[in-house]
């Protein structure tokens, strides 16, 4: 469910965003393979991320950023959109494990370099798992629109 | 299985590798434009119920068509997982680094999405090799930061998106 759009004159900042779970089934991980045909066998084959020296397989960049940007648009709107994205893979997330994505709006501004000025929000994400380590740290800007 | 086919990786020691930083790929275009169901096959994984890529009146209305996931960008450069007349060429530069690691795991990315990418667009990136690391031991094992930067345009040489990436091109192993 998204919510509906926020008002980038009515944020205040710093604030939470709503914390978002996910738990990633094998389905999923095997799911992405399928969406975004990143076929490195890590994603999909269990002995080669053992070889790796994983557990299981474990989910792509391309996931771990589809989360982050849906803990940030999932709370401005559906007419937010991600301008910036910024992410350390820290640590992976595996088949079996629960992403939980906790995000922060910390800073407001206006881009005056473009015509018209852009509205912008700074969100710092953490994407961390069942076990309370930090998988992957994001820096997320999104442009929001305000009233007229 | 056809993993040594799809990421046959390109062998050579940490010289070898520095001889090729600041190389440019030849422009890559993608072999199919951006789509309405690849969208919502993406969206549908991510568990995102953001109408921008669900609602197609309403996206038109916002962006002109429906929106690709920004998270979605190196997905529409990757080949399909077969086609006919063989398989084109590994699809990143980063890749094709001649390093003695076999295997990668990535590291960090650093993208800015200039403009909206909507469905129908057809997208050409261009790659420049950035930079390798002297070898690093990590709790992984042993290998080399490869950092690389795409360059997005869509069908009507608009640039969309800038994308930089570092991998870590690796041998498994425990720490000695």
């Amino acid at each position: 469910m998204t919510a509906a759009d926020l008002d980038w004159n009515k944020i205040t900042v710093p604030v939470e965003l709503p914390e978002v779970v996910d738990h990633i089934s094998y389905q999923r991980v095997v799911e992405n393979a399928g969406a975004t045909w990143d076929y490195f066998p890590g994603h999909f084959d269990p002995g080669y991320a053992q070889s790796q020296g994983n557990p299981t397989i474990y989910v792509n960049t391309m996931h771990l950023a589809g989360f982050a940007d849906r803990v940030a648009t999932d709370w401005a709107g559906p007419s937010s959109r991600v301008v910036r994205r910024s992410m350390r893979l820290a640590g992976s997330v595996y088949a079996g494990d629960t992403m939980i994505g906790r995000g922060r709006a910390v800073a407001k501004r206006q881009d005056t370099s473009v015509h018209p000025p852009r509205c912008l929000v700074d969100i710092q994400i953490e994407v961390s798992n069942q076990h309370g380590a930090l998988c992957c740290p994001v820096e997320l800007t999104l442009q929001i629109p305000e009233s007229a | 299985m056809d993993r040594d086919l799809s990421y046959r990786l390109t062998f050579g020691t940490y010289d070898d590798a520095l001889r090729l930083v600041g190389a440019t790929s030849e422009p890559r275009t993608a072999a199919t434009a951006v789509s309405g169901a690849r969208i919502q096959l993406f969206a549908a994984m991510v568990h995102d119920g953001n109408r921008s890529y669900w609602d197609a009146e309403f996206a038109r209305r916002k962006w002109g068509g429906l929106l690709a996931p920004p998270a979605m960008l190196m997905g529409w450069l990757i080949p399909p997982p077969w086609e006919p007349g063989g398989r084109p060429p590994a699809a990143s530069i980063a890749l094709r680094v001649p390093l003695p690691g076999t295997t990668f795991i990535n590291a960090a990315n650093d993208v800015e999405f200039l403009a909206p990418i909507i469905e129908g667009d057809v997208l050409t990136v261009v790659e420049q090799l950035v930079s390798v690391s002297p070898e690093k031991q990590t709790r992984l094992g042993v290998g080399h930061f490869v950092e690389t930067l795409e360059t997005y345009r869509r069908q009507d040489g608009t640039m969309v998106a800038t994308c930089r990436n570092t991998l870590f091109r690796f041998t498994p192993g425990a720490a000695s």
